[in-house]
């Protein structure tokens, strides 16, 4: 045992380790915390489960009462139900029975394929808008001092704080004129707008952090100023610019109000989408739940790459909703 | 590299005919262009228009009323009950979310197995698509199958299932559960990131002190904490305020008036009464509230970045 306590990584092990304790009570203190953990857990965990168990019941099953806590038949009914009514509803029931020689016809009408297309190309424009002005403007924000530049940092914050929900009748009247009305292109420029003032925070504390040296050493190489941001920063700060475009890509695919009040049925986007489909009458929720399970993978994998950004993101201004 | 020389070289065309000193305004200019028309531009557009009378359905047609928008607001027969959930929405579901999120971070910083994947794990209510969050609340609470209702009846604390997302007396605990769902994963992280920022030498020469974990906790934690929370507190009160689809989805607002609140009014007031006027001066309502809190924000932002 002497050994080993002598052993720094040893050492080092046991004291992270959670089961390693050698104080007094650390029994008592061991199992409240195991307690309070499953209890936290559940909550945060049940609805989760709740959501994949659905999607793999039978329409039968989830009428059944009480509701069962694990399904008994096992059943991809839902996501079935999902493809097929995307497959019908996209149009390309006749393609698939040339190909495959199988006939689709489906009960429901939820066209979800669609609506991930739609959502991938409103999230992906406003992502790219937000970062490429976003950044140019950050780097002169973060490196240049020049009049004017409190009240600019002032006015992007600001614009950060405003809910959709209180501008969405002058912005449903101003995209109007525009003659941008069920338009993808109106959620893009939305979107963007609402997220590359987090993007200009987030990319001024990453060249905040720069080491100057770097960039001194492009200027003695002849680099004009934009040289050295194209050639030298924006490579560096790839990661920065990863999580900047995943967050505001995060942000177009999970909001509701503006794709609600801008668009209607044949262009929705999947929270509207999947609303007007929650809302239907005979809501068949293992179709719900399948859907829900397809149209948060994207997030998910968002997630799982700016998980380390995240904190950052959120105290660094992100005031998003 | 074509590209790139492009653009380049476009940018060097256009900043020749800029004057030296305003070249610096050039990368700045899209981006406040962009939020300009888009952000700014609708923000003082619902201050204007809350001083008219107008409808959604004949824009054109607006007559001046001053503030009889904002004195119609207090003769609404629904303000009261809207502002009173709004309230509890602010008060209730932030104290509990940031109750439970701070019992969560603490528990993940416990060195407990698996705590990155168990940090990432818990965030998935926060980036979920709020409409996907709050349709499994809304199938948890809802109807005959609520699992809600089983779990009730199970537990002793109910005979049978009772009608909660159609109920005026209920409706409007449902969607804050949901919301608290939602936001103290947040605060959680936020607890988290402070509680590893924190120096363990501070709690070693503590303890050598003689300290107990109480004294710890309120000489050292806290105050280590306390700006981090100060801008988690700001922000779950700002988005319990604006929370819209929580309450959209579960039950749009309903029965009657009892789950609206304040965004959920708006848009009754904008897209189902057609009310734009009155809409607008509601909104100014929300700017209001909003500002208050995120002059705060910024405070505190600014503290925190100062000490970092």
């Amino acid at each position: 045992m002497a050994t080993q306590d002598t052993d720094p990584t040893a050492e080092f092990r046991k004291n992270q380790s959670w089961l390693y304790d050698s104080k007094p009570g650390a029994y008592v203190r061991k199992t409240a915390i195991g307690l309070l953990t499953l209890v936290v857990g559940a909550f945060i965990l049940f609805p989760l489960y709740w959501m994949v168990v659905t999607a793999f019941k039978t329409t039968a099953e989830i009428q059944q009462i009480p509701p069962t806590v694990f399904p008994e038949n096992f059943s991809l009914e839902g996501f079935r139900l999902v493809i097929e009514s995307s497959i019908q509803a996209g149009g390309y029931a006749g393609l698939v029975q040339n190909l495959f020689g199988v006939t689709v016809s489906s009960a429901i009408d939820i066209n979800l394929l669609g609506l991930v297309v739609s959502s991938l190309k409103v999230a992906v424009g406003a992502g790219l808008i937000a970062v490429v002005l976003g950044t140019g403007a950050s780097y002169v924000l973060s490196r240049r001092d020049f009049r004017g530049k409190n009240l600019l940092m002032s006015l992007l914050l600001a614009s950060l704080m405003f809910p959709g929900t209180a501008i969405m009748v002058p912005e449903w009247e101003l995209i109007s004129t525009l003659g941008l009305f069920n338009t993808h292109l109106a959620l893009i420029l939305i979107y963007g707008a609402m997220t590359a003032p987090f993007v200009v925070w987030l990319m001024k504390g990453f060249f905040d952090d720069f080491p100057d040296s770097i960039i001194e050493a492009s200027r003695i190489d002849q680099c004009s100023a934009f040289e050295t941001f194209w050639y030298v920063l924006v490579p560096m700060a790839r990661n920065s610019l990863i999580a900047s475009f995943i967050f505001a890509f995060l942000l177009a695919w999970n909001e509701l109000v503006f794709a609600l009040t801008l668009l209607d049925n044949s262009k929705f986007t999947v929270p509207p989408g999947l609303l007007t489909f929650v809302q239907g009458f005979n809501t068949q929720w293992n179709v719900v739940a399948a859907a829900s399970i397809i149209v948060s993978i994207p997030v998910l994998a968002g997630l799982a790459y700016i998980q380390r950004y995240f904190v950052q993101g959120l105290t660094g201004g992100a005031i998003k909703g | 590299m074509s590209y790139v020389d492009h653009a380049q070289s476009s940018y060097e065309n256009v900043s020749k005919h800029v004057p030296e000193s305003l070249r610096v305004y050039l990368p700045i200019l899209p981006v406040m262009t962009l939020v300009g028309v888009f952000i700014l531009y609708p923000i003082a557009q619902a201050i204007y228009s809350s001083f008219f009378a107008k409808s959604l359905l004949q824009p054109d047609q607006a007559e001046f009323v001053g503030l009889a928008n904002y004195v119609e607001i207090w003769t609404d027969p629904d303000i009261h009950q809207v502002l009173w959930n709004t309230a509890i929405w602010v008060s209730v579901g932030s104290l509990a979310a940031i109750v439970l999120g701070f019992l969560m971070g603490w528990l993940l910083d416990e060195k407990l197995p698996y705590t990155s994947v168990a940090s990432a794990i818990v965030l998935i209510p926060w980036v979920l698509p709020r409409v996907v969050g709050a349709s499994i609340w809304q199938f948890m609470f809802g109807g005959s199958q609520g699992i809600i209702n089983e779990l009730l009846v199970q537990l002793g604390f109910v005979d049978e299932y009772i009608v909660m997302l159609g109920s005026t007396e209920l409706s409007l605990w449902p969607p804050i559960i949901g919301m608290i769902w939602r936001l103290a994963p947040l605060f959680a992280l936020l607890t988290l990131t402070s509680l590893q920022g924190i120096d363990e030498h501070l709690y070693e020469a503590a303890r050598m002190d003689g300290a107990t974990p109480w004294e710890q906790f309120r000489y050292i934690t806290i105050p280590m904490m306390k700006y981090n929370l100060a801008i988690g507190f700001l922000l779950m009160l700002i988005y319990n305020v604006r929370n819209f689809s929580m309450v959209w989805v579960m039950t749009k607002g309903g029965p009657g008036v009892s789950s609206s609140t304040l965004p959920v009014m708006i848009y009754r007031a904008a897209f189902i009464d057609f009310e734009v006027g009155f809409a607008s001066a509601l909104s100014v309502m929300l700017f209001v509230v909003l500002l208050v809190f995120s002059y705060y924000y910024i405070q505190f932002y600014d503290k925190v970045q100062g000490e970092m």
